[in-house]
């Protein structure tokens, strides 16, 4: 089976860096964009797997950018990744289409586990 | 501790203020407008009585005095108008004795006297003719004075009677008209005038001889128990007291209400108010005498009208005493309500702020500690990498980076704990059951329990309703305090934790009861027990978190969280958790219907 394609939507620039050298040392093709608009071009231009998206963000922010991504390329699947976890959030982004919900900071097991499971699925909805 | 110290003092100063407050409004006005009229009144009642007895003692010395006069001007005209001859012809004396008592019968007899003593002629019912009287008190009286009134005397007819004589004198012509006076007629002159039940009006001579039958007690000619020497003066008021023979006290003019108030206790009719006044034609003295109760009638029903409005007053403070202290104690009832109520809402007015301050926090720090876990992975990823390190300085980066990690997961955790508080969205209720869920937690405690030396006994009432409640919420509030009570027993080597359930029908609930022998909790920390990052454990090792989330966990839930400890024995934790009893019959109801339905 083939890596899956990550792209990371993070505002925080050592964070998306840290996470590509990490998601990268493990044969994921990953790219990373710092805020939500970056992420709508970025989608359109390049094909990907999972996009891991931070929830609060200046500008366009995560949610926004779920909605709009989902409605665009319902094929992707999102992982939101947030500092303060809330039910209503959660539930926020998992009705608008998002395959997981994860709060930082997140060790790498898990997270590598959250992303297997959303690729399983995009796969088998394919 | 100092609050209900507080409480008493405030309480005392309302309870006084009351108190006053009712002297100042009501006691003392009603006591002053009391006072006053009654002083007033009484001031002016008695001067109003002693004017009357003036009045009614001069009135009747002045018809007595008339009557006198009248009658001795009768004798001179006779006297004086007729000739001796005329006078010494009883058919003609006989006439003229009918002629004097016509208007009424003022004279018992008549009768011509020579200068020898012995009657020239006399009209009357008595036989007088051969009596001498030269050698009697009146008959030199008359020679002296011209005109003589006699007191009361019983004479040779040996009944009780006093003469008028009027001397005539012209040339050798001497000779005396003298005439009785009806005593029956001198005493209707002044038994006519009445003064209520116990007034009477006589007339006495200088030496307390009666001249008229008083009213009630004594008779004519007898001695009354007047003090006579205190008759002084041409008139006065004084006050006699017939247990004391003597008498008393003669007060000026009148008579003084503070007088009346120092003879309260005086035994009935044992005093009297006397009034006397001397006649100007005989020394006699004219005396209205009323008893000392009924002159001051007026005055002691004041008096009981006083009395009564003392003892009002005093029904009232007593009233207003206890209607005080009930107030008092009522308002302390509030108060302490007010009280607990206030730290209630203290509570959770600091736990709502906190709670949302957490979620801001949770963020801000959620996010770098993302960016240091990844960063120290990527570091330490890079060092396995790294095959010729020096081996030393290897392991101390491994070393370090795992602390970091470990340090990133603390953070977390408290970040995690932090959280809880702005956990805003109802938790999903389903029905548990208290015994099941503590047994289960203490089955996950029991290992480090045993491992610190501590017993857990569970002392679980069977068959308590299950409430309608969150699960896990539940489950997190026991883990804490469990926790706790076995943190508690830091300091000892063994100890104890008992835990026990119970059905509150009373107050429709379960309580849940935790008690440890631990360490106990200081008096100082006892207030702040619940509140948020409050920790007595080692640096590292509380988050300070665990009470004060379980206390807002109960809070909804609609419970209630206290706690009692001793330092050095122990502490117990009680929970409160309703359970409509009501509510549980009709779900159960609501249950067996569909089920019946299906």
């Amino acid at each position: 089976m083939r890596k899956p394609r990550l792209l990371l939507v993070d505002d925080d620039i050592d964070l998306t860096n840290n996470l590509s050298w990490l998601l990268s040392r493990r044969s994921y093709e990953v790219s990373a964009v710092n805020d939500g608009e970056g992420a709508l071009r970025i989608v359109g231009e390049q094909e990907f797997d999972v996009v891991i998206l931070d929830r609060k963000m200046p500008g366009l922010d995560g949610i926004s950018a779920l909605r709009v991504l989902k409605m665009k390329h319902p094929n992707l699947e999102f992982i939101i990744l947030t500092g303060a976890p809330s039910i209503d959030s959660a539930i926020k982004g998992l009705e608008l289409g998002a395959y997981d919900y994860a709060t930082k900071p997140i060790t790498m097991t898990d997270l590598e586990e959250k992303i297997r499971m959303a690729f399983e699925r995009k796969l088998l909805l394919a | 501790m100092h609050a209900p110290d507080l409480h008493t003092l405030s309480s005392a100063k309302l309870y006084r203020k009351f108190i006053i407050g009712a002297m100042i409004c009501f006691v003392l006005p009603v006591l002053l407008l009391g006072w006053v009229s009654f002083l007033n009144y009484s001031e002016f009642s008695i001067s109003r009585i002693s004017d009357y007895f003036k009045k009614t003692v001069e009135d009747n010395r002045r018809i007595v005095e008339l009557f006198l006069d009248e009658r001795t001007s009768d004798l001179k005209f006779t006297a004086f108008t007729h000739s001796l001859d005329f006078l010494t012809d009883t058919a003609s004396l006989s006439e003229t004795f009918h002629l004097l008592n016509q208007k009424g019968h003022y004279f018992t007899d008549l009768g011509v006297i020579g200068l020898t003593g012995k009657h020239k002629s006399y009209i009357g019912p008595f036989d007088l003719m051969d009596k001498d009287y030269s050698k009697t008190f009146w008959f030199k009286g008359v020679l002296t004075k011209g005109v003589y009134i006699s007191d009361m005397f019983m004479g040779y007819r040996e009944v009780p009677h006093f003469i008028i004589a009027v001397l005539y004198s012209k040339g050798d012509e001497t000779w005396i008209l003298r005439a009785t006076i009806d005593n029956e007629f001198l005493s209707s002159l002044v038994d006519t005038t009445r003064l209520g039940k116990t007034g009477e009006v006589f007339l006495v001579n200088r030496e307390g001889v009666y001249q008229t039958t008083p009213r009630f007690k004594g008779e004519i000619m007898g001695k009354t128990t007047l003090p006579m020497n205190l008759f002084t003066g041409e008139s006065g008021i004084l006050i006699s007291d017939s247990t004391v023979p003597t008498g008393s006290f003669a007060p000026e003019g009148s008579i003084p209400i503070a007088y009346r108030i120092k003879t309260l206790l005086v035994p009935a009719h044992s005093q009297h108010i006397v009034a006397y006044s001397r006649l100007k034609n005989i020394d006699w003295f004219l005396v209205v005498k009323q008893d000392f109760r009924e002159f001051f009638g007026d005055v002691d029903h004041l008096l009981a009208i006083l009395v009564f409005l003392h003892v009002i007053i005093l029904a009232i403070l007593i009233v207003s005493v206890f209607t005080a202290r009930y107030m008092v104690k009522v308002v302390e009832k509030r108060d302490k309500q007010a009280e607990t109520l206030n730290r209630k809402l203290m509570q959770a007015r600091k736990l709502a702020s906190v709670g949302e301050l957490a979620a801001g926090v949770a963020h801000e720090i959620n996010n770098p500690l993302a960016v240091i876990r990844t960063a120290s992975m990527v570091m330490s990823e890079l060092t396995e990498d790294e095959k010729d390190l020096n081996e030393q300085y290897r392991d101390h980066l491994v070393k370090s980076l795992s602390q970091i990690d470990g340090q990133v997961d603390r953070c977390g955790r408290i970040t995690q704990n932090l959280l809880s508080f702005s956990r805003r969205t109802p938790s999903a209720s389903t029905f548990v059951d208290l015994n099941v869920v503590l047994t289960d937690v203490v089955g996950l405690l029991e290992n480090k329990a045993n491992s610190s030396g501590i017993h857990i006994s569970l002392d679980l009432q069977q068959n308590i309703p299950q409430i309608r409640t969150d699960r896990f919420e539940l489950e997190e509030v026991f883990l804490n305090l469990v926790h706790n009570a076995i943190d508690a027993h830091d300091d000892k080597p063994y100890g104890s934790i008992n835990i026990s359930t119970r059905l509150d029908s009373a107050r429709n609930g379960l309580v849940m009861t935790i008690a440890d022998s631990g360490s106990g909790i200081a008096d100082g920390n006892l207030e702040r027990l619940f509140d948020p990052f409050f920790t007595t454990k080692p640096v590292g090792k509380g988050t300070g978190l665990g009470l004060s989330i379980s206390y807002s966990i109960i809070k909804r839930m609609g419970g209630d969280i206290s706690v009692q400890s001793e330092v050095g024995k122990g502490t117990t934790f009680t929970l409160f958790l309703p359970c409509p009893i009501n509510e549980q019959i009709h779900i159960v109801q609501n249950l067996e219907d569909s089920k019946k339905e299906n």
